[in-house]
């Protein structure tokens, strides 16, 4: 008798055999060099348009470059830094952004939470809800900018004409020192409040359900729970998304060139703006890099800072 | 079996990825580099002509967006089509508040996408020092007639350096010829303050105020008081002139001092505290549009704006002053700007001008153009469509005084016609201008510190040519 086994695996031998073997790979084509040559496209995309622009920035900033002049860049090292940091000019733009992604940021994160708070509560409708409140993220800002602008009409806006029927009187939204800058956080928290709303919902809706559970066997308020339990669960994801929203707000541009040009004045002119001012007005192209690189370096401080604390607090 | 191979760092030697790197970089900054032009002066386009190609050709120009910019290619298309037929004329237009920067940063590229760039007075003299233009000198000589037209029109379009007010240096060099003329028309309600205008200024005030005080709902004055473009610079340099201010000193490159002299503070504390209480709430970021839309809705008893964008306000379908264009008219009067001290009122307008990017063909084309453009019988055609010519033929001919009910107001204002600066620098000037007094006018700032921050400022900018660094802070 046989052995079925040895049968089968004769078989297979044979049938392995049959087969012509795979052809080989040339040489030059290793697993390592097939792998370059897959990176290598977005490598040369990201050399191209990051580090180059980047470190060409770099560059400029420490010359006199104009790009409408043309002309030889002379190097005149740290004159253009010196230069912004010493200009009071860009001291008061630096406090008006800085005014700016306090309030809004402040403004949508308490905002963005309570919504979450609220909508992670409710059994019925929360996807509903939910991508309702995501619908002004999803709009273009000139969008936003151009309807909010309308709204805000001291003549015929939908805003004062709402305060008319209730007796009180017109404001003057986007020319007024005071209440321009605020418009301008009012819009961006009527857009971003629901970007911190959907990191926070997503943190809310993670924290384990026993600890709830446990918590209400031992009678604890809801005040308690809340303290004890959600915040400190929620809070790590909810400062990732305050970064991300403060770094977006440090360089607020659009909302500012749409709603208010900068003004009146110049009292609501952010940093960015006061940049493009000085790349495309003068074209003074050298100063430009130099205060876009200076920008980029405080974020980055910051943002280092900020990730610090993140990870101590991870760690505790 | 055979595993893939744990990986780690690539196996290609790290000297090798830092090489190809390094190599890159230096190849594109090369290429940067490389694609300047250390060049900056105007080329010269030739006297005569070049051939003209028979093979379809689109010129393109490039304008902010209003009215005369679709009405020039609408006009363009079907008039020079009959000598041309194988080009097609397109207008590109560009939000108002973009137009420098839109023109400017291709110029920057040393690549444009428009054949003649129509531009502003002022943006001649950056156009001109970079190099982004067509001397066309030589070629005005042999082709336009001077002759036809107020010599300060030709001389504001397209000579550089400026001209002084009102006269023309023959010896110039030309770089543009006029496309559109303009200035600004005084607006007012013949059915609120009567059939007769303000003749002075200082009663123009007066008549709003008690228009605004009898009709509660309507504004006594709409003017441009915005912090984008040239908006509220042009209104405080217009109330300058009026009240005999000068801007600067133009043959020492002298503002401190000029133009923050007493005329110019008066000006100021006539704009900011006699005009502009007189204006609508919340009106300090208006334009053009803005200005439109109030004396459409009757809610202003005299308005300033540019003529060429005045056309809309005759439409019924845009106004509640009417139903027809004459029930409008029998409502809206339009007259020369109220003088005082002097009789000065805004240039307004653009001129046509070649791209020293475009290719050959498309030069010559452009050249052509204009000079077809520039004849006597297109001119007055132009002004039947709806343009304002510029050659005093056509600005007196019936075709342009029955255009439009403001067509006469342009063509009395060409005498008293002032510019600003027409300098490399211009587009800083007019920003430290603007923001400096719409500040004023929206409580932001003193108008005495604003007029003295404008002073002191724009003079900062004219000197600092030998500054190191820091330029445009």
């Amino acid at each position: 008798m046989s052995d079925p086994t040895t049968l089968t695996t004769d078989h297979a031998v044979q049938v392995a055999s049959a087969t012509p073997p795979a052809p080989r790979r040339p040489r030059r084509l290793s697993d390592r060099g097939l792998a370059v040559a897959f990176i290598s496209p977005a490598l040369l995309l990201l050399l191209g348009m990051s580090v180059f622009p980047l470190l060409w920035a770099l560059y400029l900033s420490f010359t006199d470059y104009s790009a409408t002049r043309g002309g030889q860049a002379h190097f005149i090292w740290f004159e253009n830094y010196t230069a912004i940091l010493t200009s009071a000019q860009v001291h008061l733009r630096a406090l008006t952004t800085l005014i700016y992604v306090v309030g809004a940021v402040t403004l949508q994160t308490v905002l963005g939470f309570a919504i979450a708070y609220l909508i992670s509560r409710r059994t019925h409708g929360r996807g509903l809800l939910t991508t309702l409140f995501l619908v002004p993220m999803m709009l273009s800002p000139v969008v936003v900018g151009l309807f909010w602008r309308f709204m805000f009409d001291a003549q015929f806006g939908v805003i004062n004409s709402m305060l008319g029927s209730l007796g009180l009187g017109q404001v003057e939204w986007l020319t007024q020192q005071r209440t321009a800058l605020m418009s301008l956080i009012v819009v961006d928290t009527w857009q971003w409040t629901p970007f911190i709303m959907l990191i926070a919902l997503a943190g809310l809706t993670a924290v384990p359900k026993y600890l709830y559970e446990a918590a209400s066997i031992d009678r604890a308020s809801e005040w308690f729970r809340f303290r004890t339990i959600t915040l400190p669960l929620v809070w790590p994801l909810l400062l990732i998304a305050v970064l991300f929203r403060a770094i977006e707000a440090f360089r607020l541009f659009d909302l500012v060139y749409i709603l208010t040009s900068g003004g009146p004045g110049v009292s609501t002119e952010t940093l960015s703006f006061h940049v493009y001012k000085v790349a495309f007005l003068g074209f003074n192209t050298g100063t430009a890099s130099a205060y876009g690189i200076l920008m980029v370096l405080v974020v980055m401080v910051l943002t280092q800072l900020y990730l610090r604390y993140l990870n101590k607090l991870k760690e505790d | 079996m055979r595993y893939p191979k744990p990986v780690g760092r690539l196996s290609v030697p790290g000297g090798k990825v830092q090489l190809a790197t390094a190599a890159i970089l230096v190849a594109t900054t090369v290429a940067a580099c490389g694609g300047g032009d250390t060049q900056a002066s105007a080329p010269k386009a030739p006297a005569t002509i070049p051939e003209l190609t028979k093979d379809p050709l689109t010129l393109s120009f490039i304008w902010f967006d209003w009215p005369p910019a679709h009405a020039l290619e609408a006009f363009a298309n079907a008039e020079y089509a009959k000598e041309r037929p194988n080009v097609t004329i397109k207008v590109n237009t560009v939000p108002n508040a973009n137009w420098h920067d839109a023109m400017f940063t291709q110029f920057a590229a040393h690549r444009t996408d428009f054949d003649i760039p129509i531009l502003d007075s002022q943006h001649i003299g950056e156009a001109v020092t970079n190099g982004n233009i067509l001397d066309i000198t030589d070629f005005v000589k042999k082709n336009i007639d001077v002759k036809a037209y107020n010599p300060y029109l030709l001389a504001a379009y397209g000579q550089f350096p400026q001209a002084e007010t009102g006269k023309r240096d023959e010896n110039a060099s030309m770089y543009g010829l006029p496309l559109l003329g303009d200035t600004w028309t005084m607006i007012y309600r013949k059915d609120l303050i009567g059939d007769k205008p303000p003749q002075t200024w200082d009663q123009m005030i007066s008549v709003a105020e008690k228009c605004q005080a009898d009709h509660p709902g309507v504004s006594g004055l709409a003017f441009h008081q915005a912090n984008g473009s040239d908006a509220a610079a042009v209104t405080y340099n217009t109330v300058n002139g009026i009240y005999g201010g000068n801007l600067w000193d133009s043959k020492t490159r002298k503002i401190d001092g000029v133009l923050n002299d007493t005329a110019g503070h008066e000006a100021m504390d006539v704009l900011v505290n006699k005009m502009k209480p007189l204006t609508a709430k919340g009106s300090g970021n208006w334009f053009i549009d803005e200005v439109n839309a109030a004396v459409a809705q009757g809610k202003a008893c005299i308005a300033f704006n540019w003529i060429a964008a005045s056309g809309g306000l005759l439409d019924p379908k845009q106004s509640t002053l009417g139903t027809t264009r004459e029930q409008i008219l029998d409502k809206l009067g339009f007259a020369t700007l109220p003088s005082q001290k002097t009789n000065l009122v805004p240039l307004g307008g653009m001129g046509m001008h070649v791209s020293a990017y475009s290719s050959k063909a498309n030069q010559a084309e452009a050249l052509n153009f204009m000079k077809w453009f520039e004849q006597a019988d297109i001119q007055k055609k132009w002004a039947a469509a709806g343009g304002v010519p510029a050659r005093t033929d056509a600005l007196q001919s019936p075709e342009f005084l029955n255009a439009g009910p403001f067509n006469q107001v342009y063509a009395d204002s060409v005498p008293r016609m002032r510019d600003m600066w027409n300098v490399p620098e211009y587009a800083r000037l007019v920003d430290i201008e603007n923001t400096n007094v719409n500040a004023a006018l929206n409580g932001a700032k003193k108008p005495k510190d604003a007029l003295d921050d404008i002073a002191k400022e724009q003079q900062s900018v004219l000197d600092s040519g030998s500054r190191k660094g820091g330029g445009g802070l």
